[in-house]
């Protein structure tokens, strides 16, 4: 009987050795990654999974999380039903560890209750809206901008960068906020309000639906009330639809800003270079800021141009990256994927502006926002966006051009 | 200055009211005849836009150029789908209308998964031309679109009311069986009559393009309002819906520049109901039109 065991033994470690399984292999660490890959937005979906999927590489270049290979698994949601039928199917069928995504707020909102329905993580490192944070989900953290920053980085354009730059006072400037009308828009216009009367700067506000297919009353509303500053967040149509009506109805303030969307081809092909030439953009960092902010963006940029072979299409792909990577490290410093110990490890982690290629650090508030993301400033010259705001994020040899559009 | 206002919201009125009357001829036209609500009308101007963004990407000609092919194919295109779709459901009226409602979703999106949502745009040099008169200032290309529409309507009402072809139409609308025994091939005369309605929203789409930039779901944004211009104007009647493009063109312009730009298709079909409830047949329609048919003017 002892011989019969000893030759069972041989022969399993014999099979063992010859199927490479002397030791046991760790299962991949599957990161389900909910986006829309169909749909007007899954270029978006795309390029933030583009981030995601240079920042695993990378990560398993240098042995992977928790000694496992990383493996992102995605699933394509174009609504929030979509958004809760995908959790399910990662979560069921892919069998995946955590979460992330999203290019859409509502989609957000829905797949990370699911998520947490399902016991998992959900990691944003995308979406906007302040009210995603402000839920207190258990398994939910953001670490890119929120709509705050986004609504603050832009007042702080119009005070410290368009204000001086007009040669005028606060008191002394009209500030016309236009915004697309769904929680996107509003949430942002009504920070940008309340920021800029706290400043005495005069304000007036209008809203519009990012469905219309006319926005002349917009327009003429904006351009009676004859204002210094045109300070508008919207999606890629609706904004192209505005500045191609206030060329038409040759509306001409002295300084727009653009929230959120604007500095991507879709917009330099509908309008042309020449009549975007001085417009300021509140944006996801980019690829091309100054390495003093954003440390080895250019490296980012290097990397993505080798796997792609073409830049980025939109600014969104270095945010995801950074968030993938803040993951890595809260899930290396948990050393588990259980949402609890992940939360609390992300809580814990302290690290200065300027750590990461968009010139994040990491500082989570008690609703679990990384109150360390920020946005910048950025402006069309000559065809190309190039960071102007905060001054450390210029590029080398960048400046601010004249801002009002020819 | 409240004149100024006045007279500029007029403006973007009457050139808004040319792009619902453009989109909205070809839809009454296929109504009027075949008497289906054709929701893929909206889906033909968007296949008529992108098909002029193709012809630049691959000719590098000004979009306006684009006509001598979209128009012919948006026709074939509309010919097909009435031959294999429509056709088909000859003997279920409600059931022809879900079918272009899928023929919508479906071309929505085949060209959501050829472009995978990116928003193209089209280069003219007349995109960016406006021309002011007194203060108000007109865009070129709504301009064109008004005068396009214009003629669209002046020539098919001409072409309805005079010639052999346009009779044969009004005849086969009027009764389909008495147009048989008269030597008319009603089958033919309908495969026409929604080629033509397709091509004329290849039409609006082709002189649209310079105006937005496209998107799969753009056809859909038309097509609501184009719904009320029919109803407001006239079930069936190609002057209504050249009518009514401007009441809806005008009542969207002064509730959004008025009232809120967020309020105004609130205010759109408020007094879209409004009309229904005073005058169910519409401005220049005729009461039963679903069974009377198509009127010329």
């Amino acid at each position: 009987m002892a011989v019969h065991t000893g030759r069972r033994v041989a022969v399993i470690a014999a099979l063992s050795l010859i199927l490479g399984a002397g030791s046991p292999r760790a299962a991949d660490l599957k990161i389900g990654v909910v986006n829309p890959y169909s749909g007007p937005m899954a270029l978006y979906g795309d390029e933030m999974t583009r981030g995601y999927d240079i920042a695993v590489e990378q990560a398993n270049a240098a042995g992977g999380v928790l000694g496992r290979k990383i493996v992102i698994v995605r699933a394509s949601a174009t609504s929030a039903q979509e958004g809760i039928a995908a959790v399910e199917q990662l979560v069921g069928r892919d069998k995946v560890d955590l979460l992330s995504g999203t290019y859409i707020t509502a989609i957000s909102n829905a797949a990370s209750e699911a998520a947490l329905n399902n016991g998992k993580l959900y990691w944003e490192t995308n979406a906007l809206s302040r009210d995603l944070t402000d839920r207190g989900l258990p398994n939910f953290a953001r670490s890119g901008p929120d709509s705050t920053a986004f609504a603050r980085r832009s007042v702080e354009g119009v005070i410290q960068l368009v204000i001086p730059k007009l040669g005028k006072k606060p008191g002394d400037v009209k500030v016309w906020i236009e915004h697309e009308d769904s929680s996107f828009g509003q949430s942002i216009a009504m920070e940008q309000m309340r920021l800029l009367k706290e400043a005495g700067v005069p304000v007036s506000e209008g809203s519009h639906s990012a469905r219309s297919i006319d926005l002349s009353d917009s327009i003429l509303r904006a351009k009676n009330a004859a204002p210094d500053i045109w300070l508008s967040t919207g999606y890629v149509i609706d904004h192209n639809l505005l500045l191609r009506t206030m060329r038409e109805q040759n509306f001409k303030p002295a300084a727009t800003i653009l929230v959120g969307t604007g500095d991507t081809p879709e917009t330099l092909q509908a309008l042309g270079k020449d009549a975007l030439d001085g417009i300021l953009l509140v944006s996801y960092p980019r690829a091309d800021i100054g390495e003093s902010y954003g440390p080895k963006a250019g490296a980012f940029l290097a990397a993505y141009k080798a796997k792609y072979d073409r830049d980025p299409i939109a600014p969104q792909a270095m945010s995801a990256y950074v968030g993938m990577k803040i993951l890595l490290s809260a899930l290396a410093d948990a050393k588990s994927t259980e949402y609890e110990p992940v939360i609390a490890a992300a809580a814990k982690m302290d690290k200065p502006l300027g750590t990461y290629e968009t010139g994040y650090g990491v500082k989570f508030d008690k609703t679990m926002q990384n109150v360390r993301a920020l946005p910048i400033i950025a402006q069309w010259q000559d065809g190309q966006v190039r960071a102007v705001f905060p001054k450390e994020a210029l590029a080398p040899g960048g400046t601010l051009i004249d801002l009002a559009r020819k | 200055m409240a004149t100024l206002d006045f007279a500029n919201v007029l403006a973007v009125g009457i050139l808004l009211g040319g792009v619902y009357a453009l989109v909205s001829v070809g839809l009454n036209l296929i109504f009027g005849v075949i008497r289906v609500v054709n929701f893929a009308q909206g889906a033909f101007v968007m296949l008529g836009m992108y098909g002029t963004y193709a012809f630049t990407a691959v000719f590098h000609l000004d979009p306006y150029l684009a006509l001598p092919i979209v128009v012919p194919a948006l026709f074939l295109l509309g010919a097909v789908v009435q031959r294999l779709l429509i056709t088909p459901l000859r003997t279920e009226p409600a059931m022809q209308i879900f079918a272009t409602f899928g023929l919508l979703l479906l071309l929505e999106n085949l060209v959501l998964a050829a472009t995978r949502g990116t928003a193209f745009s089209v280069v003219s040099p007349l995109a960016s031309a406006s021309i002011g008169v007194a203060g108000v200032q007109l865009s070129a290309v709504r301009l064109i679109a008004l005068v396009a529409a214009t003629i669209v309507a002046v020539a098919l009402g001409a072409f309805l009311k005079r010639s052999m072809l346009g009779r044969a139409i009004r005849a086969v609308a009027q009764d389909r069986a008495a147009a048989r025994l008269m030597g008319i091939n009603a089958d033919r005369i309908y495969m026409l009559t929604f080629g033509l309605g397709a091509a004329l929203a290849g039409l609006a789409g082709c002189l649209l393009t310079p105006i937005y930039s496209l998107s799969p779901e753009i056809g859909t944004s038309f097509i609501l309002p184009a719904f009320a211009v029919v109803v407001m104007g006239g079930l069936g009647s190609v002057l209504g819906a050249y009518a009514g493009g401007f009441i809806v063109g005008l009542t969207e312009a002064f509730a959004g520049f008025y009232v809120d730009p967020s309020l105004k298709y609130a205010v759109l079909f408020a007094v879209f109901i409004a009309v229904l409830i005073v005058r169910p047949s519409g401005l220049f329609g005729q009461l039963g039109a679903e069974e009377v048919g198509l009127r010329a003017e």
